[in-house]
């Protein structure tokens, strides 16, 4: 079965990211800000699952489970930041969390 | 008599170095004794040095003794070498000869001063530098003691350390001896460039015969000389000098330092005569110098003021010497010259040393009356001064004047001109012996006369003095040109006189020349000491000493003041600090802008991070 | 026919992976959002089951949807409604132009970046075997020539493991921030 060539996951997976790049630098609550990267590594692991199947071999496919795994632990680090925040009744507002400013 | 002449050499640093290390654990006493037995017994070596040089034959005097090599670098080799020949052992024994009386006289001149060992060390120090100048075998070991005999003089000047006239006169000697200095080494330069040597007999076969680099050699060696020996244009440090204490007026001004110059001419004849434009130029500073300086010594009121404008004029009368070609003319002058100056400065000293350390002649009018030891010697080293036969400078300066006519137009010139000098001579001297030594004694003087113990000094500035007023007497029958002339006959190998007078020439320069100065005895009698004219007002242009120091103090002083102004104003302020002060400034305000774009938002930082990628993928894409 | 089939299959997940990753950045309130990520690793599963990567899709579906997601939504129960107002708005003006301008300049620039790189060869996909994507082929690769990466992976997660227990320890009493601290920035 033929189905779409590998440029239209080009495309697609292309617009995921910038979707999740906006979503990123637009929002001001962290947690959302977090589930824009991973829309961002999604996409990116679309894009390596096609190319994978471009040439016929399994390597993408790896690297894109070792991205899951990565983005796996990122969110436990990043949601545990997030816990530790609301622990202490910060606002959860990334442009009121700016100490660390030159 | 090689051991004779390093003895004669090293005696007087030995006394310097035991004198500084011995320091406060010697009496000011024991300091002076050192100081004088260690310059008589150079002097007593000379004279053995002197002795054995007689004996041998006139072709093989010249001793050349090498007691190490001093500078070795690539090709270049100057070893530290002693010369002693005829011209040199004249100076040994003039340098040795009255240094060592007038360090007799020191002990008691500066009896009772508050560092008399520095003095002594001082001036142990300068005999041995002189004699190094005088005996050495090459012209950078010349170099180096000319040096060390400037450091000396700035030393001895600036003696009295807490007056500032004095400080600031031992810069002023030492500044343009500098100048001398430089001239001298860019000479050795250019010597070095033509042979490769600086030894005396390397330099004269290698040198050139006329030609430019052999006038700026000569030009070169002359400014050291003028320097040195206070002509024109380099005449203007040593009235200043006198700051220092008497003896050292009478020792480095008088006798030996400044009469250096006169010796590098002669010995260094053979390139004064590769570049005889260079020669007439000496011949005629002297002559404009020894005219210049006796009118400005006929308003002068210090008393030791006018013997130096004296010497300074008298130089003049050995460069013109030197410059003529006549050698041992002028090196009989030196030597003659050397006796009565020295007694004028230090007869000049008892008389200071009398009256509380005044030196004005107004003040010290008459004071021969109360002193007339000092008087008579005081008398004999003037008519010495001005000629008059059978004293000293008689002999000596008339020669150098019948040597002028020998030489065409210019030495005509040259001979007039040494003949209004005589007149002023006369003038100037007796104005002076006049003023301060007959009539009666002034008020001050009365009142200010302490006699030492009923004598008029103490021994040791007595039989000094003495002894120089016998010099002064009988030292011109060394040589009298016509009938006999031992001295130069003795410098004659190695000296060869460009001009020998003819007798008839000697006869009429000393007739003239004794006309001229009894004249001015005369004019001076008249004014000052039978009144019978009113002396005229002083001329400001001699007075203000022709304007030269105004002149050097407009050239360089203000010139340099206006131009480091200048140059603050101008470029070290708005350049310099301005550029320092314009990057901290830069860094600063861009360092400002910088940080605000650390605002701690996380969301301009994700911004930048999304557009610094898109940037660099086009420019990674673009450099592909 | 079963050519249409696939474009179909492909044009509905594509459009719901691209609605629920706008639904994602746009919805106020969080666990809105959360679950439209969760739509948004349904679709993609379903394109990399279209890619032959089975395995992959499965895990995707496991991992991320049945366990980070999980947590998620856990801490976004957890933390309470956090719905804020107006979620665009903050943040300097030039902030949504800039935004915008980036991320388009991204989406240009990767799809002429790869157009331009890969070019006709895009359009031939290598043939493949049965066994393609399978647990077994994916499990040889993982134990010999990419035996590092794996290892290194589990460390990371250990890592990630250690810090989750850190970070959410029992908060101690927060003490008065000392002086030094403060005076230090």
């Amino acid at each position: 079965m033929r189905g779409p060539d590998v440029q239209w996951y080009v495309v697609l997976s292309a617009i995921l990211f910038s979707t999740g790049a906006i979503g990123v630098m637009l929002r001001r609550s962290p947690l959302i800000i977090l589930l824009s990267v991973e829309i961002m590594l999604n996409s990116a692991n679309l894009l390596l699952i096609a190319f994978s199947r471009l040439h016929g071999r399994e390597d993408g496919q790896i690297f894109a489970i070792s991205v899951m795994a990565v983005a796996a632990s990122e969110v436990v680090v990043g949601l545990g930041l997030i816990v530790a925040l609301g622990r202490r009744h910060v606002d959860l507002d990334v442009d009121k969390l700016r100490t660390l400013r030159g | 008599m090689k051991a004779a002449a390093w003895i004669c050499l090293l005696l007087p640093l030995a006394s310097t170095i035991l004198i500084t290390l011995a320091g406060t654990r010697i009496s000011r006493r024991v300091a002076g004794y050192v100081s004088t037995l260690t310059t008589m017994g150079s002097f007593a070596a000379a004279v053995v040095a002197f002795v054995q040089m007689v004996g041998e034959s006139p072709e093989h005097r010249g001793h050349l003794t090498t007691s190490w090599t001093w500078l070795a670098a690539g090709p270049y080799h100057f070893g530290f070498t002693l010369l002693t020949d005829q011209l040199s052992m004249v100076m040994m024994l003039i340098v040795a000869g009255v240094g060592s009386l007038i360090v007799a006289y020191s002990v008691g001149y500066m009896d009772g001063e508050d560092e008399e060992r520095r003095y002594f060390a001082y001036m142990s120090l300068f005999v041995f530098s002189m004699l190094l100048l005088v005996q050495s075998g090459n012209l950078l070991l010349l170099l180096a003691g000319w040096g060390m005999v400037g450091l000396s003089s700035y030393l001895l000047i600036g003696y009295h350390q807490d007056r500032p006239s004095a400080v600031a006169a031992a810069k002023k000697a030492f500044v343009m001896n500098a100048f001398g200095d430089a001239t001298m080494a860019l000479a050795l330069f250019l010597l070095i460039q033509q042979s490769g040597r600086l030894d005396y007999a390397g330099v004269f076969a290698a040198s050139p015969h006329g030609g430019t680099i052999a006038n700026l050699i000569a030009l070169g060696l002359l400014g050291g000389a003028v320097a040195k020996s206070a002509q024109i244009p380099l005449h203007t440090w040593l009235p200043d000098a006198m700051e220092g204490p008497t003896p050292v007026s009478a020792l480095i001004h008088a006798a030996t330092m400044v009469t250096a110059g006169v010796y590098l001419i002669v010995r260094t004849h053979p390139l004064f005569e590769n570049a005889y434009v260079i020669e007439d130029l000496a011949a005629g500073l002297g002559a404009a110098t020894l005219l210049m300086a006796g009118l400005i010594a006929l308003v002068q009121t210090d008393i030791k003021r006018v013997i130096a404008y004296s010497t300074m004029s008298q130089i003049g009368y050995m460069f013109v010497g030197a410059g003529l070609g006549a050698y041992p003319n002028a090196m009989f002058h030196l030597m003659t010259h050397a006796f009565f100056k020295a007694l004028l400065f230090l007869a000049a000293g008892l008389a200071i040393h009398a009256v509380v350390g005044e030196q004005d002649i107004r003040k010290l009018a008459g004071i021969g009356k109360l002193m007339p030891f000092t008087k008579v010697v005081f008398l004999i080293g003037s008519l010495a001064l001005v000629g008059i036969f059978p004293f000293a400078g008689f002999f000596s300066k008339d020669s150098i004047l019948a040597a002028a006519l020998d030489r065409g137009w210019f030495g005509v010139t040259i001979f007039a001109i040494g003949q209004v000098g005589a007149f002023l001579t006369g003038l100037y001297a007796f104005r002076l012996f006049f003023i301060v030594f007959t009539g009666e004694p002034s008020a001050f003087a009365r009142e200010h006369f302490h006699s030492h113990h009923g004598k008029e000094g103490p021994l040791s500035m007595v039989w000094t003095v003495g002894a120089l007023a016998v010099l002064s007497c009988i030292g011109g029958f060394l040589q009298f040109a016509p009938f006999w002339h031992p001295l130069s006959t003795w410098l004659d190998p190695i000296e060869r006189p460009l001009a020998e007078p003819a007798t008839w020439q000697e006869w009429l320069a000393s007739g003239i020349a004794i006309t001229a100065g009894l004249a001015g005895i005369f004019v001076a009698w008249t004014i000052y000491a039978a009144k019978r004219v009113k002396a005229p007002r002083a001329v400001p242009l001699f007075e203000r000493k022709f304007y030269w120091d105004e002149l050097y103090d407009v050239l360089f002083y203000r010139s340099a003041e206006v131009l480091t102004r200048g140059l603050y104003a101008f470029v070290e302020r708005p350049l310099i600090g301005g550029s320092i002060s314009a990057v901290s400034g830069a860094l600063g305000l861009g360092s400002r802008e910088l940080s605000a774009a650390q605002n701690g938002l996380v969301r301009s930082y994700a911004l930048a991070l999304a557009s610094g990628l898109a940037i660099l993928t086009v420019v990674f894409l673009a450099a592909r | 026919m079963a050519n249409f089939l696939v474009w179909v299959v492909w044009v509905v997940a594509a459009f719901a992976s691209l609605a629920s990753a706008l639904a994602v950045v746009s919805f106020s309130n969080p666990f809105y959002s959360a679950l439209s990520l969760i739509g948004n690793l349904a679709s993609l599963a379903v394109l990399f089951l279209l890619l032959s990567g089975e395995f992959v899709a499965a895990g995707q579906v496991l991992v991320y949807g049945g366990a980070v997601m999980v947590m998620f939504l856990f801490v976004i129960a957890y933390l309470g409604d956090k719905t804020e107002e107006s979620p665009w708005s903050g943040g300097p003006s030039w902030q949504v132009v800039g935004a915008v301008l980036a991320g388009g300049a991204i989406l240009a620039e990767v799809i002429v970046v790869v157009g331009l790189k890969a070019g006709n060869f895009l359009s031939s996909p290598q043939p493949i075997g049965r066994s393609f994507g399978t647990p077994a082929a994916l499990g040889r690769l993982f134990l010999t020539d990419h035996l590092l990466a794996f290892e290194v992976t589990s460390i990371v997660l250990l890592v990630a493991a250690v810090g989750g227990v850190v970070l959410g320890a029992h908060a101690r009493p927060v003490d008065e921030p000392s002086p030094e601290s403060h005076a230090r920035t």
